[in-house]
């Protein structure tokens, strides 16, 4: 439904999307990952027809984004990370607005269907000034909604609400997901293991990652450190480790000793517990470090330092 | 986000019926009620009123005493027309730069619609604000009816003029809504640009003066809005190139503000 090849954004001198390459499904949450200024945003507005890429391609519903604008715009639907709204207007004039624009028939009762979807049935004669800021982020998911589009594009929907209001929301992003494509924004990366089928790792403008979340945890959990815990001297425990076949280094970190594997493809973990086992040593924990897309996060990028600049950075990370 | 649970979705996954849609006219209908339900476009009635009325009001006081002036209809219309730089930015200085701050112009954008009709609606709103104005000005010209016999083509010429020349100088002021966010900016720019258009006859006169070639001179008169209506259309003179003149400043500037529009979204 959506598929980007080889785009490219410059704005003047700065390239903020360096050619990437990604695609995203029906029936499926596409995470769209990576810390601020990453190129999300960008991204997005290309793929919403907001603005022409510099180069490469971006086609969604199967129409070019740039040369079918107007049919893209049709069927997607953009929730801005910003949520412009009309402060003056109420919710439901609001939308009836938009979907006038958008030529649906009977705004009105289409208004009233998709704020009773978000859940601000109750508030619909409301002006959006005196709604607050989660009701606001809903009102512009039910802008997104009034034309029942297959694509979704959702820029960073769940920032700057309360925890309640985000378990609402990405609650509602995953029923969207069942039948429509959507492709959402965070740098959240809990939010996005929790919430997304598949998952697109931006960085800097490129895409450093790509799949299955839980592909994604099991490609990097080879080759991860790993956490050991024992009941023994942290000391022995250090040295214990370090001399197993398969472990690069160990050191001892915060909550046990932090194993370094000798090389990317390598799960030293059967070994390590074999050998603690064989110490009599109580084991109360051995895990690999990378559990959750945060970590995939900062392994991914700790890897791409690390090929950048030398063994440095690694030393610095260790222990952590 | 406490009231209610966001509900189930199958109940709304239906097929949403479209129709033929004319996105100009649904930005047309609410900038132009936004007028009405604004304090800046009363304020700008009220002044205006308040302004011409006290004018009018010495000027049919003279015309009775000294029994020579005729009552003369475009009287209001022409004065309507020189605070127009003033009552133009007014009217349109919110109008993009407003949306482009407050990030909703990113939404409209983003929808089946081409700037050209985002552009259109906004100045037709803005447009017939000032029509409004325009007919309120009228009852000057009842008036006169039941005190004089006005000449009622210099009448029709000098409304029709007016709203032509309401027209243009909104349309042009409307480029500088699009050009800057600051909507302070906006007016400031707009109520130059309109007081040059407006003197453009002294600029061309100064000109001549000077020995430049005849033709630069008329140049520059024939741009400026004034040649177009002060001698022409204010008489009731109606002719054809004054017309056009002013159908094609509108035209223009819509054209202006369209693709400045589309230039500072490809940037954004």
């Amino acid at each position: 439904m959506i598929e980007v090849q080889n785009l490219v954004k410059k704005y003047g001198e700065v390239t903020a999307v360096k050619g990437i390459t990604f695609s995203a499904e029906p029936g499926q949450v596409t995470g769209f990952l990576g810390p601020n200024g990453a190129g999300k945003t960008t991204t997005m507005r290309i793929l919403t027809g907001f603005m022409p890429p510099t180069a490469g391609t971006a086609r969604v519903a199967g129409y070019d984004v740039f040369d079918k604008s107007l049919e893209v715009r049709r069927r997607v639907g953009y929730l801005a990370e910003s949520v412009p709204l009309y402060r003056d207007m109420t919710a439901r004039d609001y939308l009836m607005y938009i979907g006038e624009i958008r030529g649906i028939k009977r705004p009105r009762p289409r208004a009233d269907e998709v704020l009773e979807r978000v859940g601000l049935a109750s508030r619909a004669g409301s002006r959006i000034r005196t709604l607050s800021k989660g009701m606001r982020q809903r009102v512009g998911l039910a802008q997104a909604l009034i034309h029942n589009p297959p694509v979704l594009i959702l820029d960073e929907p769940t920032i700057g609400l309360d925890p309640l209001q985000v378990l609402e929301l990405r609650q509602l992003v995953s029923d969207l997901g069942r039948d429509h494509t959507v492709l959402f924004s965070t740098h959240i990366l809990s939010e996005a293991e929790q919430v997304c089928d598949k998952v697109v790792i931006i960085n800097r403008g490129e895409i450093i990652a790509a799949g299955n979340p839980n592909d994604l945890r099991a490609s990097l959990e080879r080759g991860a450190r790993v956490l050991v815990r024992a009941d023994a001297p942290a000391g022995a425990l250090r040295e214990l480790v370090a001399g197993v076949k398969g472990v690069q280094s160990a050191e001892i970190g915060m909550n046990g000793v932090v194993a370094t594997p000798a090389s990317a493809d390598r799960d030293p973990r059967s070994e390590i517990v074999q050998a603690v086992v064989q110490k009599n040593w109580k084991l109360t924990e051995i895990r690999p470090l990378a559990i959750n897309l945060e970590d995939i996060f900062l392994e991914v990028t700790r890897r791409q330092a690390q090929d950048a600049d030398a063994p440095q950075s690694a030393e610095a990370e260790a222990g952590s | 986000m406490t009231d209610t649970p966001m509900n189930h979705h199958e109940q709304i996954d239906h097929v949403v019926e479209t129709g033929v849609a004319l996105p100009f006219w649904t930005v047309f209908k609410r900038e132009f009620s936004a007028y009405f339900r604004s304090p800046v476009a009363y304020g700008i009635a009220f002044a205006v009123l308040l302004f011409l009325g006290v004018l009018f009001n010495g000027y049919i006081t003279y015309a009775n005493q000294s029994q020579q002036t005729p009552a003369d209809s475009t009287y209001a219309p022409g004065l309507l027309v020189f605070l127009l730089f003033l009552i133009a930015p007014l009217l349109t200085m919110r109008l993009i730069a407003e949306e482009s701050r407050e990030g909703t112009l990113e939404v409209l954008m983003t929808l089946p619609m081409h700037e050209g009709q985002f552009i259109l609606g906004k100045f037709l709103a803005a447009w017939g604000y000032f029509t409004v104005l325009l007919l309120l000005t009228v009852v000057y010209h009842l008036i006169l009816l039941t005190i004089g016999v006005p000449d009622l083509g210099a009448a029709f010429g000098s409304y029709l003029g007016a709203w032509l020349y309401g027209g243009a100088v909104i349309a042009i002021t409307m480029i500088w809504s699009a050009v800057t966010e600051d909507q302070i900016v906006a007016a400031f720019l707009g109520a130059a640009t309109i007081l040059v258009l407006y003197l453009a006859e002294i600029a061309a006169s100064w000109v001549a003066s000077q020995g430049a070639v005849g033709g630069i001179a008329d140049f520059i008169r024939e741009l400026g809005l004034q040649a177009h209506f002060g001698v022409t259309l204010s008489r009731g003179i109606l002719r054809l190139e004054d017309v056009l003149y002013f159908v094609f400043m509108i035209v223009a500037a819509l054209f202006i503000t369209t693709r400045i529009v589309e230039i500072r979204r490809w940037r954004a």
